[in-house]
């Protein structure tokens, strides 16, 4: 899929564990991991909104879209 | 899901249950007559449902083993039928049905259905013709299912079935939306 999810680069900048986002944000360890691993196909707006609220960012640094077609081999 | 459905369903479990002992043991008698007309034909009056083609035999082996096929082949389908049944009910999770098994068992159960339907009307075709011929097969017409009404049940079953696929892709995205 094109969209690829950073949430773990985000976790790591702000130091936060999966555990403790999951307690923040609410949602099961699963599905952090699901989100974290790709495998997630579609987020909900709310769900979005909690995660840049607690990790203080946008959700451009979350989302980011690469095109296989240009991506270099 | 409410205590009457629930109920219901046992119910036909047990129902099917009853009917893959009775279409298995009629699969396994038809098996065992067949041997026994080849090799022991004087002994086929004792068996079970009597089916004594030994005439037939004697007259056109082709006649025989074409209608000895069908007819071991429509039993042992029915059989099978019933088995994938059993087997759907016996794994399904009433509260969460939407899973790829079941719609692989749905899908399953119309192609049974429909080859059931299917070999049942040629049988009937291939019965009629060996009446042209001068054969005089005696009542057979117990061994076949009927096949207007079993095609008909698989193309049901095959609408069912679509559906029941676009309902588990539906689940799996839900299930993938965080």
């Amino acid at each position: 899929m094109p969209i690829i999810v950073n949430l773990d680069v985000m976790m790591a900048k702000r130091k936060m564990s999966l555990n403790e986002l999951s307690e923040k944000v609410g949602l099961t360890l699963s599905n952090l991991s699901i989100l974290k691993t790709g495998k997630a196909k579609a987020v909900r707006f709310s769900t979005l909104e909690l995660i840049c609220e607690v990790l203080d960012c946008q959700p451009g640094d979350i989302l980011e879209y690469i095109d296989e077609k240009k991506k270099p081999l | 899901m409410s205590k009457t459905n629930n109920f219901v369903f046992w119910c036909l479990y047990v129902i099917a249950w009853i009917i893959f002992v009775g279409l298995s043991i009629e699969a396994g008698g038809l098996i065992v007559n067949f041997f026994f007309s080849l090799y022991k034909p004087e002994f086929v009056q004792n068996l079970y449902q009597k089916l004594d083609l030994t005439e037939m035999y004697k007259a056109s082996k082709l006649a025989f083993f074409g209608i000895y096929s069908f007819i071991l082949i429509i039993s042992i389908l029915k059989a099978c039928l019933l088995y994938i049944i059993i087997r759907l009910m016996h794994t399904m999770n009433l509260s969460k049905p939407y899973n790829t098994f079941v719609a692989r068992q749905i899908s399953k159960i119309c192609y049974y259905t429909i080859s059931i339907g299917i070999l049942s009307y040629i049988a009937v075709q291939f019965t009629k013709n060996l009446m042209h011929h001068g054969f005089v097969p005696n009542d057979l017409d117990r061994f076949w299912a009927d096949s207007e009404a079993c095609i008909f049940m698989g193309a049901v079953i095959y609408i069912i079935g679509t559906i029941f696929k676009k309902g588990v892709d539906i689940q799996n995205e839900n299930d993938l939306t965080i």
